[in-house]
């Protein structure tokens, strides 16, 4: 799907080959992606579609839901590339943050009731993703490191950020569900993100 | 926003909503109203501002936690169907107005001279609907006019030529500047090289030689910037071209040229 994205006056190539768009780096991409390039967007799309298919759903618990949650989150980036802001954080956590946004969305369209967290039988079984190269083993080890952080906290404090970024619930829901002072959940939210960020050193090289 | 009161204690919250609504707002536990109200409180509180951006790190790093699988073929598949359309349809758009500019400067090139002539009202309306596009390429004309003349002129102080450059970043920008067979590279917008790799400038004698490698490598600035001397004159050189390469260099390019700018 690789084609060639640009040539010189003189028919020279510049930089548009698959091997050339493999090597850069996902900032130099986006600027591709900005001036429509669908090869740049693609090579986007391949390193970061598993952790936001991942993302959405461990949000989501549905397949098909996340899907459409993935497939919006990066039309939009395809169509309007240009919000990316390299100051705000890399790529990863910025197509990330789309995902989580858009999932949130499609969780409130749903009542509080509709959203079980029951994952469909054996679907992490058959999507498991491989450890195709280092990068990827590393991720798979910083991840351990996050769950790890997060399943050390207190039970209480897990369990309403666990609902809050996972479950797209609102602290008012939260409260509501524990039957919570809502001032108490906020603190719980607040605790254990400071623990967690103890535990975790600096997480902005986690991913 | 300062109270005196610490934010550390996840218990403070004041009339401002302040303080209290750092975690909930990066773990996207706000409602709608809610997180824009906290959105712009950010801008004047800069408390808040460093909370979030502390809590901010962790909840960036949540999405490592869930269980991590492999999207299925088929989204991409659906995915990228949607994007190729897209860009045909781009393509398409910009095929058209190429197209249409192309008429316009043919039509209103004729029908300037039937004007002048004192032609039918009919044809002087049709000049004056192109008009627009008459005048960009009058104004596109005008620039090149005063580049060309800049150049053959010696242009800059002290004989300085200076030569636009084609580069791959449609938001970057990069000029080779001669001067006494000497030649200077300055790139802007660039983007920042890859993880281990560098900027690596060559220098080709003629169509069909191989790129030379020369002992000028770079990075650029956190704006993308950066000026670079290319060793050796370039009195005999017909191109000078930038790569991105391993940190050392290569001694023949790796990948294709992001940056080639043609010296004679």
């Amino acid at each position: 799907m690789f084609k060639q994205l640009r040539a010189g006056a003189d028919g020279s190539a510049i930089a548009s080959t698959a091997a050339g768009l493999g090597v850069l780096a996902d900032e130099e991409l986006m600027q591709l992606v900005y001036s429509g390039q669908a090869a740049a967007f693609e090579a986007v799309y391949d390193r970061h579609a598993d952790a936001a298919f991942s993302l959405a759903y461990r949000m989501c618990g549905q397949r098909a839901l996340a899907e459409d949650v993935v497939q919006e989150a990066f039309l939009s980036l395809w169509r309007s590339g240009a919000r990316y802001d390299r100051g705000r954080g890399s790529v990863r956590t910025w197509v990330l943050g789309v995902v989580h946004n858009r999932a949130i969305d499609a969780l409130r369209r749903r009542t509080v009731y509709d959203r079980g967290r029951v994952s469909e039988d054996g679907i992490e079984e058959r999507l498991v993703a491989p450890e195709r190269t280092d990068v990827e083993a590393a991720r798979r080890d910083e991840a351990r490191e996050v769950r790890d952080a997060l399943r050390q906290l207190p039970d209480e404090q897990c369990r309403v950020i666990e609902l809050a970024y996972f479950g797209g619930l609102t602290h008012v829901e939260i409260a509501s569900m524990l039957d919570t002072p809502v001032g108490t959940v906020k603190g719980r939210m607040r605790l254990g993100l400071a623990k967690m960020r103890m535990a975790l050193g600096d997480p902005a090289e986690v991913l | 926003m300062d109270t005196g009161e610490t934010h550390m204690d996840g218990g403070h919250v004041d009339d401002e909503g302040c303080g209290g609504n750092a975690a909930p707002y990066v773990l996207g536990a706000l409602t709608a109203d809610e997180h824009e109200a906290f959105r712009v409180h950010l801008e004047s509180c800069s408390v808040c501002r460093e909370e979030v951006a502390a809590l901010q790190l962790v909840a960036s790093a949540l999405p490592a936690a869930a269980p991590q699988l492999s999207a299925p073929p088929a989204l991409k598949r659906r995915v990228m169907s949607s994007v190729l359309d897209d860009a045909r349809r781009r393509e398409s758009r910009a095929a058209d107005v190429r197209a249409s500019h192309d008429a316009a400067d043919a039509r209103g090139g004729a029908d300037a001279r039937v004007a002048a002539r004192g032609g039918s009202g009919g044809r002087a309306g049709a000049w004056l609907r192109w008009r627009p596009n008459v005048a960009v390429a009058t104004l596109a004309a005008a620039v090149i006019a005063l580049a060309v003349v800049a150049l053959t002129s010696g242009g800059g102080a002290g004989g300085t030529r200076v030569i636009p450059a084609t580069i791959v970043f449609p938001r970057a920008s990069a000029s080779l500047s001669v001067s006494d067979g000497r030649a200077q590279l300055d790139v802007a917008g660039m983007p920042q090289s890859a993880l281990g790799r560098v900027y690596e400038v060559w220098t080709k004698r003629s169509a069909s030689a191989s790129p030379q490698p020369t002992d000028a490598l770079f990075t650029v600035s956190s704006a993308g910037d950066a000026t670079v001397g290319v060793p050796g004159g370039v009195d005999d050189v017909r191109e000078v071209m930038v790569t991105s390469e391993p940190l050392g260099g290569s001694r023949v390019p790796t990948l294709p040229a992001l940056i080639v700018a043609r010296v004679s």
